[in-house]
């Protein structure tokens, strides 16, 4: 009996011992693999190429001036300083550069009439130091220039401060740093990254960005019917008074939107903000249409409204749609995600 | 003496303890009334205490007795049921290996066990893609449960017997637990969708596409150009500008699905979209700025 016992164990194990090997080829059945997941980390951001502030002044003055036709279309392009063009009553362009690069004058076109330059071109002479490639940007501390009352003035720049007063048409696009615009003729269009636009005092076409600056504009209205205003901003404030135009398109992502002036009949007025407050302060004879569409937020008038439509239920868009202060030509349509629509009387 | 009293040849097996048990209870009963057969008793343990140590050596190694034996065989039979498996196996071996007709039969084995675990093996790596395939409707279409108990997903007999074939093939060649797993995709793919599972018709507003399509390009540029045009400071700020545009937008989306009839609601999801694009052409104008200075 002992045998036949062992003898089955002996089977037994022989048994196991060949199927050790389907056992195990079984168990490296892995689970399904999972999915993958793309990579969070962000790629480290090229530095951003820097300028040499102990250089600014480092260079050395220089003045050039030329005759040139009185509507004259300057352009320039500054790598940094701080620019101010200023308007005169003569047909000549004066530049002073302080502390900074050589210039010289690119005349690009001329007029067929008096053959005086009508398209002009100021130009850096010599590169910077350090600076691997010639560039034809200026850079200096101070960098100051008379031009005629009607010149066309086109400025691009990286870091720059710009002030420019008294001529006829402004055209600025910077990176870095504010830019001021008064007594322009027939309009502005100014773009700055990093910096607040700042206008007063002006006529025509106006189209305004910023994407972190505040825009200000103060006593400005077109030149020529028709003209449009547009300001838009993405991280700042939108501040406006006074303004005589009949057209204003003026949106904000992150910041609020303030108006104080009239609402001229037949004009279109369109103030937009994803997250901050409309606050509008009106003659108390306005009269307009008024389509007002808010979120989490709240709409207080100083002005009668007639209510033609309201939606006011829970939810993330609220309406009014009616007339303020009896009705009239004009459209006010107000738009805000997160923020308080206000109203009032002057 | 009685005639009936012990001799000393009992008395001395009594002592070595090679008696049975039923013998040693009669010579204990014994020796308990008999003063002759105890006092003979006293007698040969008083001499055993004497002679045996002087004698141990001379017992344990030349002379192994009856009890020495069985000792001995105890032992072994102790040892080998309490040998481990892998001991047992190699013994097993080595005497397969002493009889060459044995050791033939066990490399067939062994050949014939390879062979099937390379079968095997192949069997599931087929099996395992259709697995996956298979995962998909059960992760997807069981409810979600919050408390931590484990998920027991019980299974209607009469779909076992609907997808018997299909399960025994499969189960035929996978392990225990795997096989669990096909049953239940097996279950899945047979469930009918229930009304609350089928997704609400998406609401697509005109011209919303434009604007979808004119997003995308434009964020795949941006996504290459922003590392190097912006600074830390303006990165921050158009991270944060974008995250309120977004915002905006699926909230938007959210209330034109409720109510496709909230003008409100399109209008401003449409201002969204327009400001998401001037953010991102903000980046473009500026790389083109950038690049003319240089």
């Amino acid at each position: 009996m002992k045998t036949v016992n062992r003898q089955l164990k002996l089977i037994l194990a022989s048994v196991l011992l060949s199927a050790t090997p389907v056992v195990a080829s079984a168990q490296r059945a892995n689970p399904p693999e999972p999915p993958v997941v793309p990579s969070t980390t962000r790629a480290r951001p090229i530095p951003y190429p820097q300028t040499q502030p102990p250089e600014r002044y480092d260079g050395q003055n220089a003045e050039r001036s030329i005759k040139v036709d009185p509507s004259i279309n300057l352009s320039l392009c500054v790598t940094q300083g701080k620019v101010k063009v200023n308007g005169w009553n003569r047909d000549e362009i004066r530049v002073f550069v302080a502390g900074g690069s050589n210039f010289g004058f690119k005349i690009l076109q001329k007029s067929s009439k008096t053959d005086a330059p009508v398209w002009l071109m100021i130009v850096a002479a010599e590169t910077k130091p350090k600076q691997s490639s010639p560039n034809e940007c200026l850079w200096g501390g101070d960098i100051e220039i008379d031009a005629p009352v009607n010149a066309t003035i086109n400025i691009k720049g990286q870091e720059v401060t710009t002030q420019i007063d008294s001529v006829k048409k402004v055209n600025v696009r910077t990176i870095g740093g504010d830019i001021s615009a008064s007594n322009i003729a027939n309009g502005v269009t100014a773009s700055a990254g990093q910096g607040d636009i700042t206008v007063e005092d002006s006529k025509g076409a106006m189209l305004l960005e910023s994407t972190t600056g505040n825009i200000v504009v103060f006593e400005a209205g077109p030149s020529e019917i028709g003209d449009i205003f547009k300001a838009r901003t993405h991280g700042g404030t939108v501040s406006m008074q006074a303004l005589d135009y009949r057209q204003l398109e003026v949106n904000s992502i992150s910041g609020s939107v303030v108006y104080v002036g009239q609402v001229l009949s037949g004009g279109t007025y369109g103030f937009g903000t994803t997250n901050g407050s409309i606050r509008l302060t009106l003659p108390q004879n306005s009269a307009s249409g008024l389509s007002a569409s808010y979120g989490f937020g709240s709409f207080n008038s100083e002005f009668p409204i007639k209510v033609t439509t309201e939606n006011i239920s829970e939810g993330p868009v609220k309406s009014i749609i009616g007339s303020l202060g009896g009705g009239g030509d004009a459209v006010l349509k107000l738009t805000t995600n997160n923020g308080n629509i206000l109203i009032r009387k002057q | 003496m009685k005639k009936d009293c012990l001799d000393i040849g009992s008395i001395q097996e009594f002592m070595d303890g090679e008696l049975d048990q039923r013998r040693i209870a009669s010579v204990s009963d014994h020796i308990g009334n008999c003063d002759s057969c105890a006092m003979m008793l006293a007698d040969a343990e008083d001499e055993s205490a004497i002679v045996f140590p002087a004698l141990e050596r001379e017992f344990n190694t030349l002379v192994p007795t009856q009890r020495l034996w069985n000792k001995i065989n105890g032992a072994i039979e102790t040892e080998r049921d309490n040998a481990p498996f892998w001991t047992k196996a190699w013994a097993f071996l080595k005497v397969c290996l002493i009889n060459p007709s044995l050791a033939v039969a066990a490399g067939l084995l062994v050949v014939v066990a390879l062979i099937s675990a390379v079968w095997i093996s192949q069997n599931n790596s087929a099996v395992r893609g259709v697995e996956i395939v298979d995962n998909k409707p059960v992760s997807v279409t069981k409810p979600v449960v919050t408390n931590s108990d484990p998920v027991v997903i019980p299974i209607r007999p009469e779909i076992l017997s609907e997808n018997n074939a299909a399960v025994a093939v499969r189960s035929s060649s996978s392990p225990r637990t795997e096989r669990s797993r096909l049953v239940n995709a097996s279950f899945s793919e047979k469930k009918e969708p229930k009304p609350a599972d089928q997704k609400p018709a998406e609401v697509t507003l005109p011209g919303e596409d434009s604007y979808v399509k004119t997003i995308a390009s434009l964020a795949k540029t941006v996504d290459l150009q922003k590392d190097s045009v912006m600074r830390p400071s303006e990165w921050i700020a158009y991270e944060r500008d974008m995250a309120v545009v977004n915002d905006a937008i699926s909230k938007m989306r959210t209330e034109v699905k409720r109510d496709p009839k909230n003008d409100s609601a399109k209008q401003v999801l449409y201002s969204s979209y327009q400001n998401k694009i001037d953010l991102l052409n903000s980046v473009s104008r500026k790389e083109e700025l950038v690049a003319s200075m240089k």
